[in-house]
């Protein structure tokens, strides 16, 4: 926060605003990574990159989530 | 109950005595006038709604007496309500300027979802997707606007999508997500969230009233009359925790409003 008080309403504001982040992060690395793998295995004709994708996608969206809401 | 009858009479269509359970037929409207194919039952709940809506706070917030009463005093609870559990958390000192703005849209999203239960009426306007969009495209673009306005036009989406203390390479990996999370998924899910709880509770309450008339009144037979009583039983209930869901979207929407207008002032930590 800019004021660079601490209030008491920071924790819930924080808690609250990963709680409801999560989700969007979650879905965005799945959709970005698992889409770059499945474009991957079409071009390629190896199927097992869609899923090496969306694993990525939602190790790399977990990575981020904990490295901005995780203390 | 003549909606009821109309329903159940219209989804049993071909063959008589076979129940059918209600599908999307529930949520077309055919136009109200004639040749205005715009103007349906959902447009004219959402005018409704927002007439009540001016109503309620032109009554309660007009002439503000020092000791609330009647309209005052529901009006104060529901701008404390919505000042102490929206605005406060997300936005602090800031917070006194976007009420006007939270408070519209916490009381419109929960009278549009009211009209759901609301008897002969019973639509929830934002089970049509079209109006919880505009709402939601909206907050989008004000979003948008003021962290520009805030953080300049670099800054913000230098902040949005490269957040502090990640190791400089993972950038390249982590700033797409960002990037899509906040632009595109955040917005999408902002309005479907609304969308989809309203649709989905329009669509219990009608199967269980429909269970409910069909097994009781329309075709009464020892055997169906039980899961007759189970259908009134469960519109009940049901209506009771689709109230519960009404408040509850109407919350979220608002405080995700103020979630992201909060993080457009300042930047995240």
């Amino acid at each position: 926060m800019s004021d660079g008080k601490l209030r008491p309403e920071d924790d819930g504001r924080d808690f609250a605003s990963a709680a409801w982040s999560i989700p969007s992060y979650l879905l965005a690395g799945m959709i970005l990574y698992g889409g770059a793998g499945m474009l991957l295995s079409r071009w390629t004709g190896v199927v097992a990159f869609t899923p090496i994708g969306l694993i990525l996608g939602v190790a790399l969206a977990v990575y981020l989530v904990y490295r901005k809401y995780g203390s | 109950m003549n909606t009821l009858t109309v329903l159940a009479s219209g989804a049993s269509g071909a063959s008589e005595d076979v129940f059918t359970p209600p599908g999307l037929e529930l949520f077309d409207y055919p136009p109200l006038i004639a040749g205005v194919s715009w103007f349906t039952k959902p447009v004219l709940l959402a005018l409704l709604s927002t007439l009540i809506v001016v109503i309620f706070c032109w009554s309660a917030f007009a002439k503000p007496k020092l000791v609330p009463r009647g309209v005052q005093n529901v009006g104060e609870m529901g701008y404390m309500f919505v000042r102490d559990q929206v605005a406060r958390p997300f936005l602090g000192k800031d917070a006194d300027r976007w009420m006007g703005l939270l408070l519209s849209i916490f009381f419109m999203v929960w009278i549009w979802n009211l009209m759901g239960v609301i008897p002969i009426i019973q639509f929830p306007v934002a089970s049509h997707i079209a109006f919880p969009i505009v709402l939601a495209i909206s907050i989008y673009v004000l979003k948008i606007y003021l962290g520009i306005k805030h953080q300049g036009p670099i800054g913000y989406f230098k902040n949005m999508m490269f957040p502090p203390g990640l190791p400089k390479p993972i950038y390249v990996l982590l700033a797409p997500i960002e990037f899509l999370s906040n632009l595109i998924i955040a917005p999408f899910t902002h309005a479907v969230r609304l969308f989809a709880n309203m649709f989905a509770g329009h669509i219990i309450l009608a199967f269980f009233s429909l269970v409910g008339f069909w097994f009781v009144f329309e075709h009464l037979t020892p055997l169906g009359v039980g899961l007759g009583v189970v259908g009134v039983v469960m519109t009940i209930a049901m209506t009771a925790f689709e109230m519960f869901i009404q408040f509850l979207q109407a919350f979220l929407f608002a405080m995700l409003a103020a979630m992201y207008i909060g993080n457009s002032l300042h930047a995240d930590h």
